[in-house]
This record gives C-alpha cells, sequence and structure tokens, in this order.
C-alpha cells in the first residue's frame, strides 16, 4: 500500500494538477475569509462545475478549498469576530481581544502555522493510518455516537460564559433549532408549519452567519460616521520567519490539538467545532495561565486553529473507507464524496485498489494544501485581507451584506434561506446586546439533534431497553471521560478552596 | 358566441404554439430540475445522462441540470411538476419515494401531474448481514426472524423508501418479523451493520458492490442475476418471491405537446443500447434499465398502489 | 412613582425574558401534537428554555426593585431599525428585482446612508463587488442568482 502512496506522486506534481491545489488553497482562504462565505458554500458551488474536469484536477481544487477555508475562517474572526466558517467559533475567543490589543496580525501568523500544523498531521493520519483507524470508528455504533455527542453537550459549560443562565438559554435554544426539520425516525414533520424547506432541518452556516455576521456589520453601520477601520498599523504585522521562534512553545497544544482534531475526525459525526471547542478546553485546561484565556492569550488561537485543521483529512477517513462522511451538520466532507462520485469514485474498500492512483494523489493534495498554507496564508494573509479591512466602516458593512446573501443563497439556491438568516441575524444582535453567549447555540445546534437520533436509533436496536446504552465498554469509557470532564473541574474548585481555607485558618 | 371565439382563438393560439414547438424543439436550453444537491446519486445520473440525451435529440440541444435538494427531492419535483408543459423543463424522479411522499405528507402533486419519459435506473435491493454473523442464508435469516420475532435488528436508509418497501414484502411474503433501524441514509446503515450494531441490512446493490468482501450478501431481489454482482443468486432462485429496488428516471409536468413527448421518449429510449452510456452509468454506481412512456406510468401507478396498500395497514409514521 | 412602573417593564432584560417565555409556550402548542418520543427532546428544551427565562426575569426585577438601571440596548435606535430595514429591503428587493439590480443599489445606498460619500469610492466599490459576484459565480461556476419575480 505504501508503494502505492510513492506511485502516485509524480501525477500529483504534474503542472495543472499542482496549480489546482494552489489555486484552491488561495480560493479557500479567500471564501473563508470572507464573512458570509463559507467552505461549505464554495465546494457545492463547485462540485457540478468539476464535472468537466480530471479528477485530480478537480479534487486537488477541493483538497485545497478545504484546508484554505479552515484558515481562511480566522481571519475575520480575529479581525472581526466574525467566523469566517463554524469551526472558527473558537478562534474568536482569544483571536478578537489579540487583535484588539493591537497583535492581530500575530494572531493571524499564530493561526496559519497552527492550522498548517494541524492539516500536515492530519494529512498523514489519512496517508499512513487510514485502513486501521476506520475500524475504529466501526467500534461507534449509535449508542456509542450518542455519548460523543453527550461528550460535547457537556463541554457547553465551559463555553457559558459569566452568566450561566443566560449560557443555558443560548444552549437550550440551539438544542431546540436542531430539532426544527423532519424527525430522524418517523420522518414526520417538527416545528416546519409546512415549508418544505425546514424540512431537512436549518443549516448550520445560515445560523451562522445570520448570528455571528449580522451583528457586527450593525455595529459597524450603527457606529456614527467613523470611517476608519482596522488599521493595518496597529495589525502589528512583522514577517512571519521573526515570528515563528516565538511560536516554539506551542508545541505541546500543537500536538495535543493534532491528536483530538483527527480522533474527532474518523468519529461519524462530530467535526470541525467540535474539535476547535475541545481542544481549546483541554488547552486551558492544561496552561499554567488559564485566567489569560479569553483576554488574548495566543496559545488558544493555536489550540483552535490546530485542531479545526486536523480534522479536514482525516474526517476523509470514514468518507473514503467506508462512505460516512464525518459530519452530517456542517457538510464539507459530504459534499467533497459528492465531488468523488462524479468522478466514479466510490467510498469503500476497494477504492483504495481501484483508483490507488487517484486517491492516494488526493492524500497528497491534502499534505500538499497544508504545507502551502504556510506559503499563501502567511502572506496573504496579514497583508491584502488586512488592507481589506481598512475599508470605510459604512462601506465594508454595506459590502458583507451583500457577501452574506450570496453565500448564504448558494448553499441550496433558495431565497427562503437568506430569510431565515435575517430572522438569525436580529435573534442575535439581542443576544450580542444582553450579553447571551453565542457559542452554547452553535455547539447546540450541531450536537442535539444528533444527539437524539442517535439515542433513539440506539433505543431502537435494544428493542427500548435503556441499558443498551451502557452495554458495552465503548460507551462506558464515554460516559466515564464525559463524568470526568463534568465532575473533575467542580471537584479540582472545591478541594482548591478547602486547601485556601485551611491554609487561613 | 364570445366565449367561443374566445376558446377558438386559444385553441388555435395553442396548435400554432404546439406545432412551432415541434418544428424546432429544442430551440433552447432544456432544464433538468434535479432535487438533490450536486454529487448525490440522482444528480450524477442526470449530468451523466444529458450529453447522451443531447445527442439523441440532435439539432445542438442543449440539456441543463439545475439542483433544487431539499425534503427528499420534494421541492425538486413539486417545482417540475408546476413547470410550464412547453418540453424545457424536466425533472428527475425517484421511485418509489416520489410516491410514498403523496401517501405520507402532503404533496402538490400525484401521479397524473407528470408526463412520463423514461425510467433509466433500477437499483435493486439486497440483503446483507455481516461476515461471521451465522446468518448466512435467506433461509437461516428467515428462521432466525420466526423463532425470535423481532430479534433481528434490520439496518436500512430512511422509512418509506425502497429498502423499507422491501422489507415489508419480506415480512408478508414470509410472516417473519424484524425491527427496523432506520438511519439517515444507506452508508451509516451499512457501517452500523460492518460494526455489528445491527444484525442485517437492507441496501441497494450499487451500495454494496464496493463492499463484497465485507459483508454476507444473501441475495438479490431482481428477476434476472445482476451485472454488479453476478455471482449472486436473486431471491427467486432461492424460492423467495422478492423484487423490489430503487428507480430513478425523468417526467416532465403533464400535458406536453405531444410531439415534443414522443421525441423526447424517442431520444430516451435510445439510451439502453449505448454501450457508451452504460459505461458511464456503471461508474457511478447507477444500474442501467430503460422503461419509457405508458410502461413507466403503469410502473408508477403499480408503486403507487402497493405504498397505499402498505399505509393503509401499517402507516409508517 | 407612576413613571417608575412602566420602566420596570420595559427594561431589555425583562421584555427578552418575557419574549422568550411567550415563544416557548407558542411552540409547546405544536408539540403535544407529536408522538411522545418525538416531542420528548423538543419540550424538554422548551420547558428548558421557559425555566431559565423565568429566573432571568425575577433576577432582573430583583435588580430592578434595588434600584439598578440598565443600559439600553443601543445609543442609537433609529441607526440600528435603519440598517435592519436596509438589510430586510435588499433581501426583497432581490427577491422581487433580481440580484444585480437591488446589489447594484443597495451598495451605493447603504454605504452613502450611513456616511461614506465619496461618489468615486461608493462606483468602485459596487463595480468591485458586482463585477466579481458575476465573473466568479455567473460566469466561472454558472451559478444563478434570483432574477426577480417581478419579470417573470
Amino acid at each position: 500500500m505504501y508503494s502505492d502512496l510513492l506511485n502516485a506522486l509524480p501525477e500529483v506534481l504534474g503542472l495543472s494538477n499542482f496549480l489546482a491545489v494552489i489555486i484552491g488553497v488561495i480560493a479557500g482562504i479567500v471564501v473563508g475569509a470572507m464573512p458570509g462565505l463559507s467552505a461549505t458554500m464554495a465546494i457545492s458551488v463547485l462540485v457540478p462545475f468539476t464535472f468537466g474536469l480530471e479528477p485530480l484536477v478537480a479534487l486537488g481544487l477541493m483538497a485545497g478549498i478545504y484546508n484554505g477555508a479552515m484558515y481562511g475562517g480566522a481571519i475575520p474572526a480575529v479581525l472581526l469576530r466574525i467566523p469566517g466558517t463554524p469551526a472558527a467559533v473558537a478562534t474568536t475567543f482569544d483571536g478578537y481581544p489579540m487583535a484588539q490589543k493591537g497583535e492581530g496580525g500575530y494572531a493571524l501568523q499564530v493561526a496559519v502555522v497552527s492550522s498548517a500544523v494541524g492539516g500536515i498531521a492530519s494529512a498523514f493520519a489519512l496517508m499512513l493510518l487510514a485502513p486501521p483507524l476506520s475500524k475504529v470508528t466501526l467500534l461507534f455504533g449509535p449508542s456509542e455516537v450518542f455519548w460523543v455527542a453527550v461528550f460535547g453537550l457537556a463541554s457547553i459549560i465551559f463555553l457559558l460564559g459569566g452568566n450561566p443562565i443566560k449560557g443555558l438559554i443560548s444552549a437550550c435554544f440551539g438544542v431546540f433549532v436542531s430539532v426544527i426539520g423532519s424527525d430522524p425516525i418517523f420522518g414526520t414533520d417538527r416545528y416546519t408549519s409546512g415549508q418544505l424547506e425546514l424540512l431537512d432541518g436549518i443549516s448550520i452556516v445560515i445560523l451562522l452567519v445570520g448570528l455571528y455576521a449580522l451583528p457586527p456589520v450593525i455595529d459597524l453601520l450603527e457606529t456614527p460616521l467613523k470611517t476608519d477601520g482596522v488599521n493595518s498599523s496597529k495589525l502589528g504585522t512583522e514577517p512571519i520567519w521573526k515570528t515563528l521562534p516565538r511560536m516554539g512553545r506551542f508545541w505541546k497544544t500543537w500536538l495535543r490539538s493534532s491528536f483530538i482534531g483527527i480522533w474527532i475526525g474518523i468519529l461519524p459525526g462530530a467535526g470541525g467545532s467540535m474539535a476547535a471547542f475541545m481542544s481549546y478546553n483541554e488547552a486551558r485546561r492544561a496552561s499554567r495561565t488559564p485566567e489569560t484565556w479569553g483576554e488574548g492569550e495566543p496559545e488558544g488561537v493555536a489550540a483552535s486553529e490546530t485542531a479545526n485543521n486536523a480534522d479536514t483529512a482525516s474526517a476523509l477517513i470514514p468518507a473514503l473507507t467506508l462512505g460516512i462522511p464525518g459530519t452530517a451538520v456542517a457538510a464539507v466532507a459530504a459534499v467533497m464524496l459528492g465531488g468523488l462520485l462524479v468522478h466514479g469514485l466510490q467510498p469503500g474498500p476497494m477504492l483504495f485498489r481501484e483508483n490507488p492512483d487517484v486517491v492516494f494523489g488526493f492524500m497528497w493534495q491534502f499534505l500538499f494544501g497544508a504545507i502551502l498554507l504556510i506559503l499563501l496564508g502567511g502572506s496573504l494573509a496579514t497583508n491584502s485581507f488586512a488592507r481589506l479591512l481598512n475599508l470605510p466602516r459604512p462601506l465594508l458593512g454595506s459590502v458583507i451584506i451583500v457577501l452574506m446573501l450570496i453565500g448564504v443563497y448558494s448553499i441550496h439556491g433558495r431565497m427562503f434561506d437568506v430569510y431565515l438568516m435575517l430572522g438569525f441575524g436580529a435573534i442575535g444582535w439581542v443576544m450580542d446586546k444582553l450579553k447571551f453567549p453565542l457559542p452554547p447555540v452553535v455547539l447546540g445546534l450541531i450536537l442535539g439533534g444528533f444527539a437524539e437520533e442517535n439515542l433513539r436509533l440506539a433505543l431502537r436496536i435494544g428493542r427500548g431497553d435503556w441499558t443498551v446504552l451502557f452495554a458495552n465498554t465503548t460507551s462506558l469509557v464515554l460516559v466515564a471521560l464525559t463524568v470526568a470532564v463534568v465532575v473533575g473541574p467542580m471537584v479540582k474548585r472545591r478541594l482548591a478552596k478547602r486547601d485556601l481555607r485551611t491554609k487561613e485558618t | 358566441m364570445s366565449n367561443f371565439m374566445h376558446k377558438a382563438v386559444l385553441t388555435g393560439a395553442a396548435i400554432m404554439l404546439a406545432g412551432a414547438a415541434w418544428a424546432e424543439y429544442p430551440e433552447k436550453p432544456i432544464e433538468v430540475i434535479v432535487g438533490y444537491s450536486a454529487g448525490g446519486g440522482t444528480d450524477v445520473m442526470a449530468r451523466t445522462a444529458a450529453p447522451f440525451i443531447e445527442k439523441y435529440l440532435g439539432d445542438g440541444a442543449s440539456v441543463v441540470v439545475k439542483n433544487m435538494p431539499g425534503a427528499s427531492g420534494q421541492i425538486g419535483i413539486t417545482e417540475a411538476a408546476h413547470a410550464d408543459a412547453d418540453g424545457y423543463t424536466l425533472g428527475t424522479f425517484n421511485l418509489p419515494g416520489m410516491m410514498a411522499r403523496t401517501i405520507d405528507r402532503e404533496a402538490e402533486y400525484d401521479t397524473e401531474s407528470f408526463t412520463y419519459l423514461a425510467n433509466v435506473v433500477n437499483d435493486p435491493n439486497v440483503i446483507v448481514t455481516r461476515k461471521g454473523s451465522g446468518l448466512d442464508s435467506i433461509d437461516k435469516l428467515i428462521e432466525e426472524a420466526t423463532a425470535n420475532p423481532g430479534a433481528v435488528t434490520v439496518g436500512m436508509s430512511s422509512l418509506g423508501g425502497d429498502d423499507h418497501f422491501m422489507l415489508i414484502k419480506l415480512q408478508e411474503l414470509t410472516g417473519a418479523e424484524f425491527t427496523i433501524v432506520p438511519f439517515k441514509g444507506s452508508a451509516p446503515a451499512r457501517t452500523a451493520l460492518m460494526g455489528g450494531h445491527v444484525a442485517m441490512g437492507i441496501l441497494n446493490i450499487s451500495e454494496v458492490a464496493e463492499f463484497q468482501e465485507e459483508l454476507n450478501l444473501l441475495g438479490v431481489a431482481t428477476e434476472e442475476r445482476s451485472e454488479f454482482a453476478p455471482d449472486l443468486p436473486t431471491f427467486k432462485e432461492q424460492g423467495v418471491d422478492l423484487v423490489n429496488g430503487s428507480m430513478r428516471g425523468f417526467v416532465a409536468p403533464a400535458g406536453l405537446p405531444e410531439e415534443v413527448e414522443a421525441k423526447l421518449v424517442e431520444a430516451f429510449a435510445q439510451l439502453e443500447a449505448d454501450p457508451e452510456f452504460i459505461e458511464a452509468m456503471n461508474a457511478t454506481a447507477n444500474p442501467v434499465e430503460v422503461v419509457t412512456g405508458a410502461e413507466f406510468k403503469a410502473l408508477t401507478q403499480e408503486l403507487h398502489d402497493l405504498a397505499q396498500g402498505v399505509w393503509e395497514t401499517s402507516p409508517w409514521n | 412613582m407612576s413613571d417608575h412602573r412602566p420602566s420596570r417593564l420595559v427594561r431589555p432584560e425583562t421584555l427578552t425574558a418575557l419574549g422568550i417565555i411567550f415563544l416557548a409556550l407558542a411552540f409547546l402548542v405544536p408539540t403535544t401534537g407529536l408522538r411522545p418520543i418525538s416531542a420528548l427532546l423538543p419540550a424538554a428544551m422548551l420547558a428548558g428554555l421557559i425555566l431559565l427565562s423565568a429566573i432571568l426575569l425575577i433576577r432582573d426585577q430583583r435588580r430592578a426593585s434595588a434600584g439598578s438601571k440598565t443600559a439600553p440596548l443601543t445609543q442609537a435606535p433609529r441607526r440600528v431599525i435603519g440598517a435592519f430595514a436596509l438589510i430586510a429591503g435588499y433581501a426583497v428587493a432581490t427577491d422581487l428585482a433580481g440580484f444585480y439590480p437591488a446589489t447594484a443599489i443597495a451598495i451605493p445606498l447603504v454605504a452613502w446612508l450611513f456616511g461614506y460619500r465619496s461618489p468615486a469610492g461608493l462606483a468602485l466599490a459596487t463595480t468591485i463587488v458586482v463585477g466579481s459576484a458575476w465573473a466568479i459565480f455567473d460566469l466561472g461556476m454558472s451559478q444563478d442568482f434570483p432574477a426577480g419575480r417581478l419579470w417573470q
């Protein structure tokens, strides 16, 4: 198998195939960086277009876009607090405070290097370990996947912000939005009021654009007559080779977050946003100075960006070997599977034997895409984009409005989604003003319906017997992990308090 | 009088229009509405077929695919049903799904809403079990499900689809009882089966062709063996009269001018004899079986009646 | 004292909490028509929303009776409402009149109304955005934008 890997290399290095990756990465960064446009939208627009292309050119474009967009999403997350992709939500936590402190340039450099690190690690996992890792995926049936979702939902408690009541309201809202659509088992309508457009559920991109992009646009327009944008001199741009040595101290976070990202990627259904949230939480927990997190800690940006790129290639492991895209909600891998089918590449164990050139070529393209990120992203991000954001505020606001409409409309080609996005925008504006945290909404939407679906599948398999949820080791390990994550910090805090008290007395 | 005149003028205009359409059809691009996202099975069928339809329509005809995804294809097919019946808007049509939707939910179309052009793909159902599960023949499976009603869990894609009707047929034929576990799509069902989380699966042959070494294939629900797995016996050969599958084809709105309909049906009819087309379709997991015009309509009606019958005895939602 | 009472009810958090409770109750109505297993998660979430909002409401009212004042949601309500109306108007215009005409008008209009008045800059920005949207999506990817229901 590894000889197939090497045999596929010369083809990938051919001019048009390599050019496709470069163009893809640039396009991905641009798409990710535009508030309102997302990787899902870019690839779904691209798929019909790839019918006329050579397989490796088409796949190279997609691999490039996927990698590029995962980093590109960090740019508006840092500069405007608008995550360009769902997976960049965790990047806003520390990226935006850094930009406000005048370290935006450094934040972007940390983001691009971390993205590349995560992407490279993930590409290697895909190239070297795809078949064994796909065996791991098989361990996860509905009851195990249910526990994965619960584990993810439990991490919401770290995202509640200063006011837990408001945080929980956000989470309930997110989970409630996730049940709108057809019932996962019976297919009957839930809260659709007969709208066919709602039957498939509400796309995360629509919610994200509405909640995160509209309020800042209103803010841009609200502040009277201030025409300065984000000043590029304030960005603190230094050449990337000068800042690289300062990033050496992130190596532990890079390692941990890559591992988390790859792991989440191979699990059915979870996806990049959960990977980013989890690795952010874990990195903060491991940090010696957890109190600086959320105030502009570069390591937070590193954790989030490493994990969301480490999820990209590894999400293709179950996609290529089993035909199941890593995530049902943020449908990038699902759309990519479509792109493969277009070229007659049907997922499954035979794929690797029947079309080794294309499959392994595709994997190489992922690796090159991740490496190219540093070269292309490093120069593009800090210079061109920072300057774009220098536009006068009213103009920037009106351009973002147009991008939001394009981005949301193009996913399914319908205006209904645009109106829905505006509705979420109004809700988002109120939430923003009243300081309801937004991340629990995102996580609730991604994991709520997903948890329900798998719980009900598990109960059907157990024919109504709830003990089926605890019937095997994988489930029990996940339950134990969830309990540890939730109870652990409480116990720790209690112990710390007691320590304090004993010292005082 | 004026009413009569009005009618006469209208009829005249209609005839002229029809005549004009026939004389020059197709004089502009033909749009095919696909009710699924680009890259899905139905979309790939439409895009693969498009250049061949162009070829057989001749005269520089052009076919453009338009995706209108949502609600398991219902948004797209509703749009196609209500489009102008001039032959410039066609739609892809999935059976039995599109008919089941007229029964299990409100639909703004029925069997009479379409001019039936051609069914192009017939992807037969297969029954699979996990390797090493012991249930390695259809007889053993039926025996187990009869002895322990409900003990056999069946992974399949959603209720009210071809997989589900296949299971209902099996239950009616044998009296065995199964527990349905409806996943969102076939791939998760197949994965759960490979992981041993469900005991058997009902899938389509194109979905297991790549997994023949990982799964026990018990049989295929066709009259004759499928090209996708020539060694796999049919259920009929094994004494169980099961024939069922997922079908994909093309329809136009009802009331298409006859000449236009004839021209389109003729073009579709030539697909089956085109080896290049068959090869392109097989590469994208679409087993070809062309049924045109009146036969296609009868097939649709038959499936509608079957679904209606099932719904009346055991509604699935 | 007479003007104190209404001001207690129009506090933003109180209004929001009341709004959430009202909407959640409204959504509970269709929930009763679902099968128990289908209704379980949504009903739990709605109940959660009602309970949490009630706590929010009580806390905010306590703070109000303690005499604390809340900041208004915005310093410039007219600008905010105007911005929302313009964005919604742009979406409706796209739907009715088509993407290109609506966008060509919306960009300069919004920017001009909110304080950016350089004609050259407006023309340039509009041309670049509309032009690249057309070149990338329409020409490059043969994507259709809404053509406008009015002309169909």
